[in-house]
């Protein structure tokens, strides 16, 4: 199980502002091995969530290398790191980020559906039993709860059969008994499904469960 | 991504309602340009086709000389419709003493070709409509002649040499008053009774007319391929009746005018409604590429998604578009009594292609956009995206309203003008906007009352409101454009044949009969009994050169033969004032006690035969030389219906010569009988009558008057969708803004009174840019393209500010009451 799946290299992110240039991530580098369980923490503004966009192939680094399961994010394009985040890669975040348009089950269908999968109705059924929302699944976001919204998001993420799960302050909007429950729920998940999972937060309990923390300041790991 | 996904994509949006306004924008779009090109078209063709109706054809050529065998052959080789009329003045006798001079139509079979005969069943009955014509040995007479001339139904009457049989009445044919051979009492007879006849004697004054029904495409060939000139005229209803001819010109640029600018305002809805939407699917769609949707497939999909939208709106439009127009013909079928013909296929096409259109240029930049939100928006909310490329946004719309509009008006200048007045005025007033909102920046919200709480808000979103405003205003100004020109228009057709014009001319009055013939038509009509001396005379010499050699150095002719002539024998006048409706372009009227010989000429027939002011002319009167000097060129409004002479001389010239007199009088349709009074006390007159060729005229000016009305309500209509789309298309902000502010302690009444001053002051300038917009447009689209006066409209500048105020308080309030009446935490949610 000591497969490397994310590999950061001098990954630096710079962004022009109106007082010149502001640098927020400045030379990390980073080894991730397949089914690790890792707490990216650190204050607000210390390059923690850019790091977490970066390492997702969401955003590119103005310097350095990020490869993902073995891809170069930063020689492809955004078509194929599209393509990558679809196979490899799924999301949990801090605003749920479901679509209001679209109920529970068609949220938690999207990933299949936009694989071509034509189990993607049964698959999603499967999840969202899985993470208790079995009655709800016709039900959209605004009629759900801040932590009823939390597990959609949660199903769709292994909708996708990832190998590995971002979640960007997965418990940030919710109470601390909801948030212990979707902590719960992550981790079971990501034991069943065989997940590498690297998640953002500055809850302690949180990172304290993962099996390793980096700690981010002022754009440089410092532990 | 599958085909069945984005439909399912595009089901979802459907169903949340998201689609809703994109689709709505586009199918008003197709169904008003549908509905707008569909009355158009058919009212231009029921227009054109009643306008033929006062020819009794669509075409005619025409002569003093008989049209020869070959046009008939060969017009009806192209498998036109043709018949033939022959007209010529001619006394006729009944009985032993009672004669009159009537004005003779011979007709072949098939007359009319457009239009219809009404005749009654006794003189000054009721009439009806008939499809036959006298039968060969009849005649059939108008009503006031059986009186005059002491007969009845189945007597007989003498015309020329030959005995025909009084068979009917005859109320009207449609080409009444076609010429100035053919007003008086009318006779109407077969053709093939004239020869019997023998009045048609080489040097007689008769109208030969060849009628031609058929396409416009065959009629043109016709046209092209007969040797007309110089003895035969070619005649539509443009050429023969100037005046009918301009209201139809202008009446068809104004509908066009109305159809552009509902396309102009349907465009800005589409364009409006696809950036809203658009920018409510910024979270969408990076939600779908963190799930690995590729921009690609982002592209297609919204792509895809448009299409599919187009599509249904271009097909719910057409429908939409048919059923407006019938129904708004439904509603006005008192109003229209004509047949409309049934449409052609180019309004559908029209409107087909203006929601693709639509699609394609006003909504397609900002969906297309869509596939470069980076997926990072789904962590950093801030990330919206790089604007939409501007000049990708802008370029298609220009480009598309161009094409669109070309394609819609057939006028690259209308559409010019148009589009530049537009453009002008917004740029102009873009700044203008900004200034009005910059000045008096105020901190914070302001949240203190409802006024300084909009005045704040106004200058928050400066950027947006200034592109509300120059939206609203185009709106208001395209509104406001429309209903200026329709009013110019309206009084520009209205004073053409003001309401009691004369409708009648008396000629030949002796000096004698001066005073009686005036005391009676003052007494009788409305008429105020002017009567005008009236010598014939010729011109024999210009400036000591021979009249026929002067014309061929100087005159200034047309190939077809039908300017004036300078040596013709012509009506001659003199008067001491300048007469009412004419007004002198070159040269003074004369003072009273002016001794010289002086005369005046209408300035159009002086400069076709290359005379001026100062010139000298040499009559010749009842066979004496008179020599005047040209004093001054006068215009004159031919279609007054008022006497009006080509020359006039200076008192003190003509006097002594034997004149007649003549004069014109309004007189109601249901007084014709006192026509016959007039004659037998005074029988040596000539009355012409011209009521008929007025009423026509008139009629088909009230026709184009409700054709316009119709657009312009249509127009208004998809203005107000305008307003609409605009607002709500800057809802969201407002309705953040205004819950925020409710969870806060802010009153309904708070934030109802900002709501209501925030959009009364964004619609006064609007209104404010709207009337100097439609001002400048007008004045330019007057002079270019309907060729009327220019004039400021003080009104205006209260009316559009007022209105503008008025109409978007309104249209806001209602857009945004259930943001008032919403608790504030669902919109809160809804909007996170």
């Amino acid at each position: 199980m000591d497969r490397m799946v994310i590999e950061a290299r001098d990954v630096e992110k710079i962004v022009p502002t109106a007082e010149g240039q502001l640098v927020i991530l400045d030379g990390i580098n980073l080894e991730i091995n397949a089914g690790e369980t890792v707490a990216i923490v650190g204050a607000s503004g210390s390059g923690k969530t850019t790091l977490l966009g970066i390492l997702a192939g969401l955003d590119l680094p103005s310097g350095g290398t990020v490869s993902l399961v073995g891809q170069d994010l930063t020689r492809l394009d955004e078509e194929a790191r599209a393509l990558v985040r679809g196979e490899q890669v799924g999301f949990v975040f801090q605003t749920f980020q479901l679509l209001g348009s679209l109920t529970a089950l068609e949220n938690v269908m999207l990933p299949g559906e936009l694989r071509g999968d034509p189990d993607a109705r049964a698959d999603a059924r499967r999840l969202l039993e899985k993470v208790g929302l079995g009655q709800r699944m016709g039900h959209y976001p605004r009629q759900l709860s801040g932590g009823e919204q939390q597990r959609v998001a949660i199903a769709r993420a292994f909708a996708s059969r990832p190998n590995v799960l971002f979640a960007d302050e997965p418990t940030g909007n919710l109470d601390t008994r909801t948030g212990q429950k979707i902590i719960d729920l992550i981790f079971e998940l990501n034991t069943e499904f065989a997940t590498t999972l690297i998640l953002v937060t500055h809850d302690d309990r949180l990172a304290s469960r993962c099996g390793r923390v980096i700690e981010i300041d002022g754009g440089r790991i410092v532990a | 991504m599958r085909l069945a996904f984005i439909l399912r994509l595009a089901w979802r949006d459907w169903r949340s309602g998201e689609l809703g306004l994109l689709l709505v924008a586009l199918l008003v779009a197709v169904g008003t340009v549908t509905a707008v090109s569909l009355l158009v078209d058919r009212l231009q063709h029921a227009l054109l086709s009643e306008s033929a109706d006062f020819l009794a054809a669509d075409r005619y050529i025409g002569s003093s000389r008989p049209i020869p065998d070959e046009f008939r052959e060969r017009a009806t080789a192209r498998g036109l419709r043709v018949s033939e009329t022959l007209s010529f003045p001619s006394m006729v006798f009944a009985g032993d003493d009672r004669n009159q001079l009537v004005s003779v139509k011979a007709v072949a079979p098939g007359y009319p070709l457009r239009g219809e005969l009404v005749v009654a069943d006794e003189p000054f009955g009721a009439g009806h409509v008939t499809r036959l014509l006298p039968e060969p040995g009849q005649v059939w007479l108008d009503s006031r002649l059986f009186p005059a001339l002491g007969i009845g139904l189945g007597d007989t009457v003498e015309v020329g040499l030959a005995r025909l049989q009084v068979a009917g009445v005859l109320l009207a044919e449609p080409d009444r008053g076609g010429s100035m051979y053919d007003l008086g009492p009318r006779l109407l007879m077969r053709l093939e009774d004239v020869p019997a006849t023998e009045v048609v004697q080489p040097g007689s004054r008769i109208a030969y007319r060849l009628l031609l029904a058929g396409g416009d495409a065959d009629l043109e060939a016709l046209r092209a391929e007969l040797p007309l000139a110089p003895n035969y005229r070619w005649r539509g209803i443009r050429d023969s009746s100037p005046s009918i001819g301009a209201a139809l010109d202008r009446a068809e640029s104004f509908l066009l005018l109305g159809g552009l600018l509902g396309v102009l305002l349907a465009g800005v809805a589409v364009a409006l409604s696809a950036h809203r939407y658009a920018q409510r699917h910024y979270d969408h769609v990076a939600i779908l590429k963190t799930l690995g949707a590729t921009p690609t497939q982002i592209l297609q999909a919204f792509a895809l998604l448009l299409g599919l939208v187009a599509l249904v709106a271009v097909a719910a439009g057409l429908i939409a578009g048919t059923g407006l127009h019938l129904a708004i013909i439904a509603v006005l079928q008192t109003l229209i009594p004509v047949d409309l013909p049934l449409p052609s296929l180019r309004p559908f096409l029209l409107g087909a292609a203006t929601g693709l259109i639509c699609a394609m240029a006003f909504a397609l930049p900002p969906l297309l956009h869509l596939h470069k939100i980076s997926p990072m928006r789904v962590i950093r909310r801030e990330l919206g995206a790089a604007p939409p490329s501007q000049i990708l946004s802008y370029g298609a719309a220009a480009a598309g309203s161009l094409g669109l509009l070309i394609w819609y008006s057939g006028s690259l200048w209308l559409t010019l003008w148009t589009l530049l007045g537009s453009a002008g005025v917004l740029a102009l007033f873009g700044a203008l906007a900004l200034l009005l909102l910059r000045g008096g920046r105020a901190v914070g919200m302001q949240a203190g009352s409802g006024w300084r709480l909009a005045l704040a808000g106004l200058q928050r979103r400066g950027g947006q409101n200034v592109a509300q405003i120059m939206i609203f205003g185009l709106a208001l100004m395209l509104l406001l454009i429309l209903l200026l020109l329709r009013t110019a228009l309206l009084d520009e057709w209205r004073s053409q044949v003001p309401a009691g014009a004369p409708n009648h001319f008396v000629l030949n009055v002796t000096p004698e009969q001066v005073a009686p013939v005036s005391e009676l038509l003052a007494e009788a009509t409305a008429g105020r009994g002017e009567l005008f001396p009236m010598i014939r005379g010729r011109i024999v010499a210009a400036n000591g050169v021979d009249a026929d050699t002067w014309a061929a150095e100087h005159a200034a002719r047309d190939g077809e033969g039908d300017g004036p002539r300078l040596s013709s024998e012509r009506n001659l006048t003199w008067a001491a004032q300048i007469p009412d409706d004419n007004r002198v372009v070159r040269g003074a009227w004369w003072s009273a006690d002016d001794p010289r010989p002086l005369v005046s000429l209408e300035q159009d027939y002086a400069d076709n035969l290359g005379l001026g002011v100062g010139d000298q002319l040499t009559f010749d009167i009842a066979g004496h030389q008179v020599e005047v000097e040209i004093a001054n060129l006068r215009r004159l409004d031919w279609e007054s219906m008022r006497p009006n002479f080509f020359i006039i001389f200076s008192p003190g010239v003509l006097e002594n010569y034997p004149a007649t007199y003549m004069t014109s009088f309004y007189l109601e349709p249901a007084n014709k009988r006192f026509l016959n009074e007039l004659l037998s006390r005074f029988p040596t007159i000539t009355v012409i009558e011209v009521d008929a060729l007025i009423a026509q005229i008139q009629s088909i000016i009230a026709r184009v008057t409700q054709a316009v009305e119709l657009v312009l309500g249509l127009v208004l209509a998809s203005g107000c969708l305008v307003l609409i789309a605009s607002i709500q298309a800057s809802r969201d902000g407002r309705m953040q803004e205004h819950a925020l502010l409710r969870t806060l302690g802010g009153t309904r009444r708070l934030i109802a009174g900002s709501l209501a001053v925030e959009f009364a002051a964004l619609g006064l300038f609007a209104g404010i840019v709207a009337a100097v917009g439609a001002e400048v447009t007008v004045a330019v689209l007057q002079r270019q393209v309907f060729e009327l006066g220019m004039q400021l409209h003080p009104w205006l500048w209260l009316l559009g500010p007022l209105a503008g105020m008025l109409l978007i308080m309104t249209v806001g309030l209602l857009g945004t009451r259930r943001l008032i009446s919403t608790p504030p935490m669902l919109i809160l949610r809804a909007l996170s």
